[in-house]
């Protein structure tokens, strides 16, 4: 390096122009063009993640007639209660049965052995889990994802339908004690359950 | 221009990942199943070519001093733009790659590409040199996928073709990228070195 000539800058305020206007101008041509197909993706991008929410939302309601409100506000209570308990809260919406209160589905993020693992728990109005269901994981392939895909226990209850009837009274729901873990796969299982102990304390702050 | 001699070096003597060694975080990543890699290798034959296209079109213009600048730019946009469609049209695959789709940006193949040969070819020759790299990439993906899927989940396409207890499950996790890239490199480079010993011996 010590023996190569330093380049020398050139400090020539037109040159420098010049260098800022065509760099600028590319960024607000590509940035324009961004824009445009921004707004044709939109629509579509939007209906494809609410038809994936809405069909992680029906796989853990009891009632098939289900429908769900739009997303709920989330109270500083709510997000703390689930944070006490080891998931994040990060969406909410009610469920109602012909018209009539049914419980919430929570969306909640707990850690898992390779990363967050996105879940979505049912609760029903007297505070019982009615299903849970991954959205989203990074779980070790053939070891961690046998939890996401609700593989059998030994006892042949699923690892998520086991979770299914437990109300806050099981709380704190811990693996070993009241939770079976798929052999290999505790640390999934274990973040699994910590998402479902946060669905259920926010559920309870609820009401 | 040279058609063949282009395609040729794509695809083998010059090929992206196994001889110039590029792209080597997206290749080990996402080549765990065949859908995966043909999505990805298909991203990157589309960026690399219109990439390609518009840095030679434009590169009398780019002062020579921000011209890294302005690549990065003109290929974020690109790379943008196929994000936002896949993920609108085709949201399965979308998901699968994640966040390597964002991060083509970076991918060295694209900015190699457009720093050592769309700078200083025509827009023509340019185009072709994308395709070209664009399918050697994509042809190493699918053979890593081929491998990695069929060895490490017993799958092909998601349909079972060996049976569950049987496939080496290690080959789908990093390591076994590792392994799988390592051969496959190997291979190449003893190949070429026959090939050449040949062409010298003659």
């Amino acid at each position: 390096m010590s023996n190569e000539k330093k380049e020398k800058i050139n400090m020539d305020p037109k040159y420098l122009i010049k260098l800022t206007v065509t760099l600028f101008a590319t960024c607000v041509v590509v940035a324009g063009a961004l824009g445009f197909v921004n707004k044709l993706t939109e629509p579509n991008i939007t209906a494809a993640l609410k038809a994936k929410t809405v069909a992680a939302m029906q796989a853990v309601v009891l009632d098939e007639n289900s429908d769900f409100s739009e997303q709920l506000e989330l109270s500083a209570d709510m997000t703390e209660a689930a944070l006490a308990n080891g998931g994040t809260l990060t969406e909410a919406y009610e469920v109602t049965v012909g018209g009539e209160h049914a419980g919430y589905t929570l969306k909640i993020v707990a850690s898992g052995s390779q990363g967050a693992i996105e879940m979505m728990v049912g609760v029903d109005a007297e505070g019982a889990v009615t299903g849970v269901s991954v959205v989203k994981n990074a779980e070790t392939k053939g070891i961690g994802s046998k939890v996401m895909n609700n593989d059998p226990l030994k006892s042949g209850v699923g690892v998520l339908d086991q979770f299914a009837g437990k109300t806050t009274a099981d709380l704190p729901l811990s693996v070993g004690s009241n939770v079976d873990a798929i052999g290999g796969a505790t640390v999934s299982t274990k973040g699994v359950t910590a998402g479902v102990n946060a669905a259920l304390a926010v559920a309870a702050v609820m009401g | 221009m040279n058609f063949g001699k282009q395609f040729k070096e794509g695809l083998i003597t010059n090929n992206p990942v196994l001889v110039q060694v590029l792209g080597m975080c997206s290749t080990l990543a996402i080549t765990t199943s065949i859908m995966n890699g043909l999505g990805m290798g298909v991203s990157v034959l589309i960026i690399l070519t219109l990439s390609n296209i518009v840095i030679s079109a434009i590169r009398k213009i780019v002062p020579d001093k921000i011209r890294i600048a302005m690549f990065i730019v003109v290929i974020a946009g690109f790379v943008t733009c196929v994000d936002l469609l896949l993920q609108a049209f085709v949201p399965a695959i979308a998901e699968s790659l994640g966040v390597f789709i964002p991060l083509i940006v970076v991918n060295c193949i694209i900015l190699g590409r457009a720093e050592s040969f769309a700078y200083k070819n025509g827009v023509l020759a340019s185009a072709v040199d994308g395709i070209c790299q664009g399918i050697g990439y994509t042809l190493v993906l699918l053979v890593m996928c081929f491998i990695r899927e069929l060895l490490g989940a017993g799958t092909l396409m998601d349909i079972r073709i060996i049976p569950e207890q049987f496939p080496i499950g290690m080959l789908t996790l990093p390591v076994g990228g590792f392994l799988v890239l390592g051969c496959l490199i190997a291979f190449m480079q003893w190949a070429l070195a026959k090939s050449k010993n040949k062409e010298e011996s003659k």
